[in-house]
């Protein structure tokens, strides 16, 4: 019997445990196995396999019962999910349902999640803008949150690293505020779009910039992406149903097919992690010990390194949930900070027009981007009553509408010849920094368990009153930028939303350089525990503006690569 | 003396014990496709008579040939709140009436110029007691309209739909984009 445990315990004994299966996780785990470490990955979710479980990506809109619509009776069930943008009839099996993991709101939230192999990385909006040196300095020059132990040059072979394989389209701007990468070649931006770029240009006096937004899709250098099994993207804008072409970047069509081909890697879904175990003797985790998805059962995996990229705030969760006389109160949480200090992206604003010009042009054809403002707000010094500042989004778009006013025959042929264009419309909207802050937190609820037992985890993030100011600015800046450029009939909006919907929920178990403030070191290691080390979301000092997927990648494959280079000192 | 009335007045003799057959004025049967609406087989008929004044057949299909009123029925049966069912439902049990007030004829027995007229004015009444059937009107059109233009008719024979839309031009003149016309 003793053998037979000897052996079970050396059979569930890896190199390196990685858990998450998401974009950060996924990136850790490649990166390991192309370093020759055998690497069990969990994940709690089933397994998405590239191209063989995407049911929905070659259907047609007909072939949908509600054509897109997710039904009444699945909405009233869940309220939260049902707000997300892309929570619709042909990406919805994608998405996690409100009863499956529960959470307690102690403030509106709306957790967006995606629980299976690939995780979001089949649903993120797949845009991708490298931090800037100003980025990584704002919280020492502005006095919030801490200082980041890293800078710029830290992350810039790496930012390159993760964007030639995962593959990134877009145009060398030469712009401070938004470092250039490894591109491919980018997305045009159409004539009004291109307009809009040169009149503010003209009206700014080259301060303000709108640019073609970085993507991660094949544009290009086909022979080099082939050999992980991708193509070129083809413009079909249905990604979110997994991409046959694997035209954009996901875990399931690439760092995880590339890792199980090294074949170091072991694949394991359905796998809730429970805990991160600890040895007081030996100062360092152990293990993880899972709850089976479908028998219940708790099982325990051994590995002297552990990669925590199980998103932001279920890294959160499992690190508060692991506990032991050295950790009562979460592993690695001596500063009693872990939990704290979350943020986000503040979305909640946009503002759309109408251009009379250019009427005689329309587009063709699709593209799986649009247009970006780099942040321009106290970029060099601070210069408004908020901290920090917003980039934005920009696209314009023309199309045929049919008249619909009439019924019969008349109704019939104005739907079969679309041919009456209205004039271009124009759209933005913003993506604010928020500063951390102590009281926006997450913690265990003392009493309330999730269908696995496991504590739920209380939300308690809100708006302040830099985010309020953020907002008008925003408004009113746009709106000025588009009066300036000819737009008419400028509508602003405010949709209220509550943090969450922006799908960026950052920190928690912050880095910095101090134990006594920040949970992890500029290596991305727990302080207090070396062996375990997150680098996804919830690692995040501050948000800065831009889409974090980018930069969760670099820190998984800068801090995998560190851990290698530990374990053979 | 027809069978209507016979049937009537033996109701009325056996005190309404008289379980009626199908005809007009009774409830005939419910289809249990659409549970949430309870639509009878004779009202799905009307609302396919509604549907084809929208979209009549002509060169090419009409609404009706292409079951757009079932389709107009899986997205008000599952799309729907339930208070905005019941006005649909509501509305539709008030159209045969609407339709007897104002041409003084059945449906079936108006020509399509004047059943066009009838349901473009029954689109935009006003008042609290129109509610319901303005409501159910326009929904009707608006999900005929969807349920025509995103057919596999429409989308294979009439106007071939690509997942793979093309590569992306910013700036393509109008003018070059004449097509020719399709009559429907």
């Amino acid at each position: 019997m003793a053998n037979l445990n000897i052996r079970s315990q050396q059979d569930r004994t890896y190199e390196a445990i990685v858990i998450g299966s998401g974009i950060s996780g996924a990136w850790a785990a490649k990166e390991l196995c192309d370093l020759g470490v055998k690497t069990l990955m969990l994940e709690r979710g089933r397994n998405v396999e590239h191209n063989k479980d995407y049911p929905t990506t070659n259907m047609l809109p007909y072939e949908f019962e509600h054509r897109g619509q997710v039904p009444q009776k699945i909405q009233d069930e869940n309220p939260v999910v049902s707000k997300c943008y892309a929570f619709r009839e042909d990406a919805m099996h994608f998405f996690v349902k409100d009863k499956e993991h529960p959470y307690v709101q102690e403030k509106p939230f709306d957790w967006i999640r995606g629980y299976q192999v690939g995780g979001k990385s089949l649903l993120w909006a797949r845009q991708v803008q490298r931090w800037s040196e100003y980025d990584f300095e704002g919280p020492a020059r502005d006095g919030f949150a801490v200082d980041w132990p890293i800078r710029y040059k830290d992350l810039e072979s790496w930012y390159s690293h993760v964007e030639k394989f995962a593959g990134v389209s877009g145009n060398k701007d030469g712009l401070k505020t938004l470092p250039d990468g490894e591109f491919l070649p980018g997305y045009e931006l159409n004539v009004v779009e291109k307009y809009f770029q040169e009149k503010l240009k003209e009206n700014y006096g080259g301060s303000r910039h709108m640019i073609s937004s970085r993507c991660a899709h094949i544009n290009g250098n086909l022979e080099h992406f082939a050999q992980q099994g991708r193509g070129q993207c083809q413009n079909r804008n249905l990604c979110q149903r997994g991409c046959p072409f694997g035209g954009y970047f996901s875990s399931n069509s690439s760092t995880i097919p590339w890792a199980l081909k090294t074949g170091n890697l072991t694949l394991r879904p359905d796998a809730v992690v429970h805990s991160i175990m600890y040895d007081e003797e030996k100062g360092l985790a152990t293990g993880v010990r899972v709850i089976d998805a479908t028998t219940k059962e708790m099982e325990e995996f051994y590995a002297p390194v552990i990669f925590l990229n199980a998103a932001a705030l279920n890294s959160n969760l499992i690190l508060l949930n692991s506990t032991s006389n050295r950790f009562p109160n979460g592993m690695g949480n001596d500063s009693g900070l872990l939990g704290k200090y979350v943020a986000f992206h503040n979305y909640r604003a946009g503002v759309s027009a109408e251009y009379e010009g250019h009427a005689e042009y329309t587009t063709s054809g699709g593209r799986p981007t649009s247009g970006y403002f780099p942040r321009f707000r106290n970029v060099e010094k601070q210069e408004t009553d908020f901290l920090r500042g917003y980039a934005a989004g920009f696209s314009a778009g023309r199309g045929a509408r049919p008249e619909t006013d009439a019924i019969g025959m008349d109704l019939k042929n104005n739907l079969l010849n679309p041919d009456k264009y209205g004039p271009w419309y124009v759209g933005s909207h913003m993506m604010g920094e928020t500063i951390p802050k102590e009281t926006n937190y997450v913690a265990l609820d003392t009493n309330l368990k999730d269908p696995f037992g496991m504590p739920q985890l209380k939300i308690n993030i809100s708006y302040d009153d830099n985010d309020e100011k953020m907002i008008k600015d925003y408004l009113e800046q746009m709106t000025e930028m588009f009066d300036k450029a000819g737009f008419t009939n400028i509508q602003t909006r405010d949709d209220k939303r509550a943090p969450g919907l922006d799908i960026h929920e950052m920190g928690g178990v912050r880095m910095g350089r101090d134990p006594k403030t920040s949970l992890l070191n500029g290596n991305h290691q727990l302080h207090s525990v070396p062996n375990v080390y997150v680098t996804d979301g919830s690692s995040m000092t501050s948000t800065s503006t831009q889409n974090p997927s980018l930069t969760y990648m670099a820190f998984a494959a800068r801090a995998a690569h560190h851990a290698v280079k530990e374990s053979k000192k | 003396m027809n069978r209507r009335i016979a049937l009537r007045h033996l109701a009325l003799i056996s005190g309404g014990l008289v379980m009626i057959p199908s005809c007009d004025f009774s409830s005939d049967d419910i289809l249990a496709a659409y549970e949430n609406l309870k639509v009878t087989a004779s009202q799905k008929k009307l609302l396919g008579e509604i549907s084809n004044t929208i979209i009549p057949a002509g060169e090419i299909k009409g609404a009706l040939d292409i079951e757009v009123p079932d389709f107009i029925l899986v997205m008000v049966n599952d799309c729907m709140t339930s208070e905005n069912q019941a006005q649909f439902t509501t509305g539709l049990a008030a159209f045969p009436d609407y339709v007897k007030n104002t041409a003084g004829k059945q449906y079936d027995k108006l020509s399509t110029k004047e059943k066009e007229e009838l349901i473009l004015a029954g689109t935009k009444l006003e008042g609290d007691e129109n509610k319901a059937l303005t409501y159910f009107l326009n929904t009707t059109k608006r999900f005929t309209i969807q349920g025509y233009m995103a057919s596999e008719y429409i989308q294979t024979e009439i106007m071939p739909y690509s997942l793979i839309p093309g590569e992306y031009n910013g700036a393509v003149l109008i003018t070059d984009l004449q097509k020719p016309r399709i009559n429907g």
